[in-house]
């Protein structure tokens, strides 16, 4: 019937024809919607799956964008070397987090990861002989010139690339051992050292592919702005990919991408007003923490004739459920997000 | 030596508001064992109540102060009452989420009623701007009104804390949900209490900040996190430890600013978060760490 993969295959053979048909403006804001696809699943695959509360990905977001656009501003280098270092340089910076990340987790790996972006921000902000200070720099656009594509088109095609080729290894990934082992450590870090899942290495991989995702959409982000400043990289980018998230559904790859695409919409449709974007994106998460914890996947899952595969997901409503069983009566039933958490302090 | 008294009274003075935040956000986790992360733009909007009472509307200041006061009170207990209360099973990501989508609220909420972003409100000054001289080391009269003021706040609460049932309530609440459930506290009404009166302070320390700094919607997150930096070196769960703490970002950011640079200023703060946290997450007042299996 109709599924996960039905469903991402039609919404890139749809984003495949969008040049076909839409107007520059459309275009980019297809792009731009790619882009935090892939922010979304990188954090996803931190958050949702490996369960480390990090606030940092905006951070590696700007470090892609900055890395990439710097390489070839500052030394010329070619967009199809810089771009990779770029995304390698993010997911270095993002893998030395994974040190505080032994020591911390829950909220205080949060608000250090927070202080961490805050301060990788100021660097962007001070360190003028190289970062340009505040103001930014204009990065190149996308130079395809033997062949005969544009710079808009040819950023577009690239991120659909790109796009679909880290929607894939994604969907493998959690599928894999190593997915399976970013959710033990997620559900349990103790139960998951005990059965002998080496937590540095662990944690390190999910920091280190998250770090990369988010890399390699700033490194896709420089050439379609043409431009590189401070402000991209701050607290509200950090919101807008937590939310959509939240909004998608924590540990699911489909949930990412959903969430993406629909709080890039809603974005765009209140672009003009500050301020109404803010009180809209708070107030959607909020109610979406509330409320559908589980984001707006569950929605799709419930739609008659969808074929759910066993996942992750699954197998997590079943241990919620045997524990919900076995806990004293009269003690709250265990909890549907406390999964994603580990309360223990640092 | 002039300029170490000078930055040390400036360090001491923006010290005791980061305490006064600092003490909000500790007693909020002491409870709830959360960040409340909208805690830095409930005193943001705090500080704008104020404004209108007493800017566009002429009250007095003391009347706009405890108005204010009230006023956060009510919003602490509301937010807790409809949001956080129901997150509370829910576990402690989803509570800190919640509050990061209330502060991005209240931020747009600011935005919208009283200004632009790069709108920055001046709050007139209560006292002669004129510094006056202590035995050679020139103070603003404003600082030491300020100074008065969050020890007076800070005085009030601890004797609150320490002496009334409701704070003997929360006390218990914080050391021991489940065991102040059994011997008949009323748990929830304690936490909306808690949030209220947490509120209720860091919307004092704002109206006392105003005159001396300018508000604008933004001012919330940068407060929160250079309180929370506060908080943080307090150990999280000390309240003494959250007013020293307090004290000493003031002290450490008035000195990296005086004699590195003013740029140091504004990152001190995120330094000491990170190294806090990561290399004695206890703090320095705060209890052994225990892990839970």
């Amino acid at each position: 019937m109709f599924g996960n993969r039905q469903f991402l295959i039609l919404l890139f053979a749809a984003l495949a024809i969008v040049p076909a048909v839409a107007n520059p403006y459309i275009l980019y804001i297809c792009n731009l919607g790619m882009l935090y696809i892939i922010l979304a699943l990188g954090l996803n695959i931190l958050v949702g799956y490996a369960g480390q509360f990090a606030l940092a990905n905006a951070a590696m977001f700007g470090i892609g964008a900055y890395g990439a656009g710097l390489l070839q501003v500052k030394l010329g280098a070619p967009y199809f070397l810089a771009a990779p270092g770029g995304a390698i340089l993010a997911m270095l910076v993002g893998t030395i987090i994974v040190f505080p990340a032994l020591r911390l987790s829950g909220i205080y790996l949060g608000l250090s990861t927070l202080a961490f972006a805050m301060f990788s921000q100021w660097v962007l902000l001070h360190w003028n002989s190289v970062t340009f200070g505040g103001g930014g720099f204009p990065a190149p656009h996308l130079d395809l010139s033997p062949l005969p594509i544009g710079p808009d088109l040819g950023i577009y095609f690239l991120s659909w690339i790109v796009t679909i080729a880290l929607v894939a290894f994604a969907w493998s990934l959690v599928r894999s051992r190593i997915g399976r082992s970013f959710v033990a450590v997620r559900d349990g870090e103790i139960a998951a050292q005990s059965l002998g899942i080496d937590l540095l290495r662990y944690k390190g991989l999910a920091f280190a592919i998250s770090g990369f995702y988010a890399g390699t959409a700033g490194a896709l982000y420089a050439p379609l702005l043409g431009y590189v400043s401070p402000e991209g990289f701050d607290l509200f980018q950090m919101i807008i990919q937590k939310s959509m998230i939240v909004v998608g559904g924590m540990g699911s790859v489909l949930g990412s991408v959903l969430g993406a695409v629909v709080m890039v919409t809603v974005l765009e449709l209140l672009r003009a007003f500050k301020s109404t974007q803010e009180i809209v994106f708070g107030a959607i998460l909020i109610v979406f923490v509330m409320f559908r914890p589980r984001g707006l996947v569950t929605l799709l899952q419930r739609l008659p004739g969808w074929e759910e595969p066993l996942s992750s997901f699954d197998s997590r409503r079943m241990l919620a459920r045997a524990a919900a069983h076995v806990s004293e009566p009269g003690s709250p039933r265990y909890p549907a997000g406390r999964d994603l958490v580990d309360e223990s302090r640092p | 030596m002039m300029m170490f008294a000078y930055l040390l009274a400036s360090g001491i003075t923006t010290g005791a508001l980061y305490a006064l935040v600092a003490l909000g956000i500790t007693v909020v986790y002491k409870a709830t064992k959360s960040v409340n992360f909208a805690h830095g733009d409930l005193f943001m909007i705090g500080g704008f109540i104020a404004y209108t009472f007493h800017v566009m509307w002429g009250l007095p200041y003391v009347v706009s102060l405890l108005l204010a006061v009230g006023a956060g009170f009510a919003i602490g207990a509301a937010a807790e009452r409809i949001a956080f209360r129901r997150l509370r099973e829910q576990g402690l990501v989803s509570i800190l989420l919640a509050t990061i989508g209330l502060s991005f609220i209240l931020k747009g909420t600011a935005r919208a009623v009283w200004g632009g972003k790069g709108d920055f409100i001046p709050f007139p000054p209560l006292a002669n701007p004129r510094p006056i001289s202590f035995g050679g080391i020139l103070l603003v009269p404003q600082q030491l009104i300020v100074l008065a003021g969050a020890l007076a706040v800070m005085a009030i609460f601890a004797a609150f804390f320490k002496f009334t049932k409701l704070g003997r309530m929360m006390q218990a609440t914080a050391d021991n949900a489940k065991a102040a459930k059994l011997v008949g506290i009323p748990v929830n009404r304690v936490y909306v209490y808690t949030f209220a009166i947490g509120t209720a302070i860091a919307c004092s320390a704002a109206v006392l900040m105003a005159p001396i700094t300018l508000l604008y919607p933004d001012i919330g997150f940068v407060l929160f996190i250079k309180s929370f930096a506060g908080a943080v070196l307090g150990g999280l769960t000390s309240i003494p430890g959250a007013v020293v703490g307090g004290l000493l970002i003031g002290l450490i950011e008035a000195m990296s600013g005086g004699y590195i640079s003013t740029n140091v200023q504004d990152v001190s703060s995120y330094i000491v978060i990170m190294f806090v946290l990561v290399f004695m997450p206890q703090g320095l007042f705060g209890g052994a760490v225990l892990r839970r299996v």
